[in-house]
């Protein structure tokens, strides 16, 4: 993938409508943002659509950016997530009330072939060099965290995977990030 | 909710970011955010510390029909490859048969249709930006600067080389008509850079007819006036 420099070349000339520039910045992030979408929908049509909605996002607002409020990739990648966190709730939505309806204990979802969220935080805290700060957080914390970052579970979400009480998922969460704060702005 | 308060905001920002909000709170929270500028600085702190759990994630291929779909929906052709030649010539030929499409149908219908007119001429101009073109003393054209009207980023283009001297930097200045100059930035030492701008285009370029390089020691600090300029320009609104 490109430098921040370079991406923020590619976008100042995307804003100044440069198609060119434009395919350039699909082929430099698009596998890397791909991934992101992946990891969050389990499902490789939706996240499609969800890199295909980004991207025309991005070309439509690309004058907006502000180098001095993000970098390109955190830009962008904050575009899929929200992109694709607005999909799997809705997808979500659409389960609950299909299993409503139709009364039946079965649906059609893949199964969920991802890789431990956990390891990924994991993964995360060593290449960050904040391991040992990482695993001061209670490891139910942790599995909140990561859960609801790469596979965008809300808190209901979580209590139900966790088959904890919601109130106590909330609370994990809260104090998750708090630490994880800490962490990561050393 | 009170949501002056930096805590609550911060708690909410972090549980937008992370994915963890139920959806019609992040519905609530992304109003708050269009409205309130804490608000949007509090979802981009954690964005930007967040992002790096995004690292670990094995990056995937999207398959090639992806970006003909983004090509078509932005209004290019959709195909994956084509000649440089075809892009150049896509747009030409697109805004002249639009305004051939255009006069024949201003001139069958020609009251109500007239605005028409001006959104295909709208269409073929770029958006709203303060472009530079700098030139030395043998009015050689240098340097390209460009920005659009409320981007915080100024495009910088080298059109020939600059020598600066050794141990020194080439700073672009800002020459308002009815002030001191003011330093834009350092010039990055590569044919093609960007520069971020303290503020938005339209704020800082908006009453600047002119703008200039000088070679200085340093990058200067406020109030100092600048060297003799070795490149002077306009600097003009593109709308």
């Amino acid at each position: 993938m490109a430098d921040a420099a370079a991406l923020q070349v590619l976008l100042s000339r995307v804003a100044l409508g440069d198609r060119n520039a434009f395919r350039a910045l699909y082929e430099a992030t698009a596998p890397s943002l791909f991934g992101v979408a992946v990891r969050i929908l389990n499902r490789r049509d939706r996240a499609e659509d969800v890199i295909q909605d980004a991207f025309v996002n991005v070309w439509q607002r690309a004058a907006g950016y502000s180098a001095a409020a993000s970098r390109p990739m955190t830009w962008l990648t904050a575009i899929v997530r929200n992109r694709a966190l607005d999909v799997l709730r809705s997808e979500t939505l659409r389960a609950m009330e299909t299993l409503h309806d139709a009364e039946t204990g079965e649906t059609d979802e893949p199964p969920d072939d991802r890789p431990d969220p956990l390891g990924l935080l994991e993964q995360a805290s060593t290449a960050l060099a904040v391991r040992d700060c990482m695993n001061e957080i209670q490891s139910t914390q942790r599995q909140c965290l990561a859960l609801a970052y790469y596979h965008g579970l809300s808190h209901a979400e979580v209590a139900e995977r966790l088959s904890a009480p919601i109130g106590s998922v909330k609370v994990w969460i809260r104090r998750g990030l708090e630490r994880l704060k800490r962490c990561l702005d050393r | 909710m009170n949501y002056d308060r930096p805590q609550l905001l911060d708690r909410l920002a972090a549980e937008y970011v992370l994915g963890s909000m139920p959806t019609r709170a992040r519905r609530r929270f992304e109003r708050l955010r269009a409205q309130s500028p804490a608000a949007d600085d509090a979802a981009h702190e954690w964005e930007r510390r967040l992002m790096p759990l995004s690292t670990p994630v094995p990056a995937l291929e999207p398959p090639r029909h992806v970006w003909d779909r983004i090509d078509r929906r932005t209004g290019g052709n959709g195909r994956a490859a084509r000649s440089s030649l075809a892009a150049w010539l896509r747009p030409a030929l697109g805004f002249a048969l639009g305004v051939l499409a255009t006069i024949g149908v201003v001139r069958l219908y020609p009251e109500p249709i007239v605005p028409i007119a001006a959104i295909v001429q709208q269409r073929a101009t770029l958006p709203e930006s303060y472009v530079g073109i700098l030139v030395d003393a043998n009015d050689n054209a240098v340097l390209l600067a460009s920005s659009t009207r409320h981007g915080r980023v100024l495009s910088l283009k080298r059109l020939r080389p600059l020598a600066v001297p050794p141990a020194q930097v080439a700073v672009l200045w800002a020459l308002p008509a009815d002030r001191a100059p003011f330093a834009v930035g350092v010039l990055p030492n590569s044919d093609k850079a960007v520069l971020s701008l303290a503020d938005t285009s339209e704020h800082l370029f908006s009453k600047v007819p002119r703008l200039g390089v000088s070679f200085e020691a340093s990058s200067p600090t406020p109030g100092v006036a600048p060297s003799p300029f070795v490149l002077t320009g306009h600097c003009v609104k593109l709308w």
